[in-house]
């Protein structure tokens, strides 16, 4: 199985591309160190007046693996100092865990 | 068994239905998790500087392992509480009591109503045994008669740096070493005691100046009357 944890997070147009940046140059190496897998990172327009939609999706075989990176983050500064940069940006969000679905057809 | 606690401090600007999901999903927890046992929680009265406490147990290590690993852990709590996730609603306090808890052999620590009192205690590192050992003494034997206490258990804090399974320390040495837990018939009764003149009192007002030797350095509690489950 492989399940996977989306943020869909919320910021300002101006701020897109710092979050990016953010999201590639710093959260990419401290979750990958951690044990996740990058997945994407993908976004709204930034021209339609109103703040981005950021989604960024990391993936992981099950719970028992999470629980292990979720150790891993808790232990690593860098991983501190991300989240404080990261919530200094977005105007709002939301986490959740996905899993992989089948038609019953 | 494992005796647990977490005790957060809220961010001010949370939305209170946030405040209240997470409040509940501690309270409730035992309903998703069922290594969860006797999930209570309570409003912070004293002045340290958490809001929101939740109390709970675990039948072993093994219990608490399956906790860890269960999704309404990583999904529901960890919402609102990981430092990176968009939903965080705590924040950081300078009480370093997020998590304390301590290993029992039984429910030691059960109180179906009343108030809940936990004391955080800082004993120096180079405290002997035997100094420790009189400080549970004076503790145990300070207790003996004073009204409307109906639990009160003093251990060492093993909880707060074995967080992963329970049982091997992945952390240093953290701020508490021991917690006094109590429990209360009410909070009449706490305060009673509180203001009392009993040498229990008396040392907690002189900051356990002497007692076991001055082996205590700093303390800390947190009190609320117990929200259960039930």
């Amino acid at each position: 199985m492989t399940a996977y944890i989306v943020d869909t997070i919320q910021v300002r147009p101006d701020d897109l591309g710092s979050y990016v940046d953010l999201v590639h140059d710093v959260a990419v190496p401290v979750m990958t160190g951690a044990g996740a897998t990058f997945v994407s990172c993908l976004a709204t327009s930034p021209a339609l007046g109103e703040d981005v939609d950021l989604q960024v999706t990391w993936s992981f075989r099950d719970h028992v693996e999470w629980n292990e990176i979720r150790k891993n983050l808790v232990l690593d500064r860098a991983w501190h100092d991300l989240a404080r940069r990261a919530a200094a940006l977005r105007t709002g969000g939301t986490r959740r865990f996905f899993y992989p679905t089948e038609a019953k057809g | 068994m494992l005796r647990r606690y977490e005790m957060y401090s809220i961010d001010p600007a949370a939305p209170p239905a946030a405040v209240r999901h997470l409040a509940d999903a501690f309270r409730l927890c035992g309903r998703f998790i069922p290594e969860v046992l006797d999930s209570a929680i309570g409003t912070n009265l004293s002045d340290a500087p958490v809001r929101l406490v939740w109390e709970h147990a675990y039948e072993s290590p093994a219990a608490y392992q399956r906790y860890m690993v269960h999704p309404f852990h990583a999904c529901i709590l960890d919402r609102a509480l990981l430092a990176d996730s968009p939903e965080r609603i705590v924040t950081s306090n300078d009480l370093n009591a997020g998590l304390v808890g301590y290993a029992c052999d039984t429910p030691v620590y059960r109180l179906r109503a009343g108030v809940r009192r936990l004391v955080l205690l800082d004993v120096a590192d180079d405290a002997v045994p035997d100094a420790v050992g009189a400080l549970t003494d004076a503790v145990g034997q300070g207790t003996g008669g004073i009204d409307g206490l109906a639990v009160s258990v003093v251990a060492a804090n093993t909880m707060a740096s074995a967080w992963m399974d329970g049982v091997t320390p992945i952390t240093g040495r953290p701020q508490w070493s021991h917690v006094w837990e109590q429990g209360w018939d009410s909070l009449a009764a706490f305060e009673a005691y509180r203001d009392g003149a009993s040498a229990l009192a008396d040392a907690e007002r002189r900051s356990w100046e002497g007692v076991a030797g001055g082996i205590v350095r700093k303390a800390a509690s947190v009190h609320y009357r117990l929200l259960s489950a039930d």
